[in-house]
């Protein structure tokens, strides 16, 4: 079980400079490719750019979530701009909840990313769910 | 790559089905979706350890899969930044040679706001929900005057 204390601990991830070979890399990837004239990334790349988040918080020694029971369970987006190429965009993360439901541990974590201006970028809320062994 | 024209607002219906989008999942896009995204997390990519991890082998990433969604919305809306808001729960695992189907619903439309609001999910092959509770919901740029000055 992991320890309850550790709520509100946060990670910042360094800044994710957006290159065009990152976006159509990521659409090869996924199998989106269309072009809309302008290169967009699609919307769920905010992962790509917010994964570091993610990693520190699952390679955290302290807090030692058993990530190799852990599996995505929900995911939630608010996109409030495009990203294109020569974005460099931060995400924070934060351990919001540590909850259990049965024989199960639920992990929210949020995330927040924001441009060099600080201007917000995008939100969202990850569910992990940490099965017993 | 082909391109599409934008979806007006004007044609958008409340209970409109959206175009359905099917994917084939294989270890490769696994693999290249690991190195896209960074998360080379070993579920996804070694055989043995998802097995140690009491998986029935490597599965895919839920992200992956919440692209498709993704995808399915943006195809039919024609421009990827009108999407305001994604969510969705991944209700079940997908692994390789899984054939996944993403069906979208527009719930409701708001003609004040220019807001369109859809239901989501995906099933696999033998019609089990890999993502539900899925929503996603769009803004549309202003109305374009159709009057001209004189």
């Amino acid at each position: 079980m992991t320890d309850a204390r550790w709520v509100g601990r946060s990670y910042e991830t360094p800044p994710y400079q957006v290159t065009e070979q990152s976006i159509r890399d990521y659409m090869e990837a996924v199998g989106d490719v269309r072009d809309d004239g302008e290169l967009l990334a699609p919307p769920t790349y905010a992962m790509v750019y917010g994964f570091d988040a993610f990693w520190q918080l699952w390679t955290d020694q302290e807090v030692a979530l058993d990530v190799a029971h852990l599996v995505h369970g929900e995911q939630r987006f608010s996109f409030q701009r495009p990203v294109r190429p020569g974005d460099r965009i931060r995400t924070t993360g934060r351990l919001t909840a540590i909850n259990t439901r049965g024989d199960m541990e639920l992990v929210t974590f949020d995330l927040n990313a924001i441009d060099e201006q600080d201007r917000p970028v995008s939100d969202g809320i990850a569910l992990f769910i940490i099965r017993k062994p | 790559m082909k391109t599409m024209k934008a979806l007006d607002f004007e044609d958008v219906r409340q209970g409109q089905a959206l175009p359905s989008l099917t994917k084939h999942v294989t270890v490769e896009q696994i693999r290249q979706y690991a190195e896209a995204s960074g998360d080379r997390n070993p579920i996804h990519l070694d055989e043995t350890f998802a097995r140690s991890a009491g998986l029935p082998g490597v599965i895919a990433h839920g992200m992956l899969t919440m692209a498709f969604a993704n995808q399915a919305v943006t195809d039919w809306l024609g421009d990827r930044s009108l999407l305001k808001r994604l969510q969705g729960r991944f209700a079940g695992m997908v692994v390789p040679g899984d054939d996944v189907t993403c069906s979208g619903t527009v719930a409701s439309k708001d003609d004040a706001t220019r807001r369109v609001v859809i239901n989501l999910v995906v099933t696999n092959q033998r019609g089990e929900k890999v993502f539900n509770k899925g929503v996603a919901e769009a803004e549309f740029p202003p109305q374009r005057s159709t009057t001209h000055a004189a």
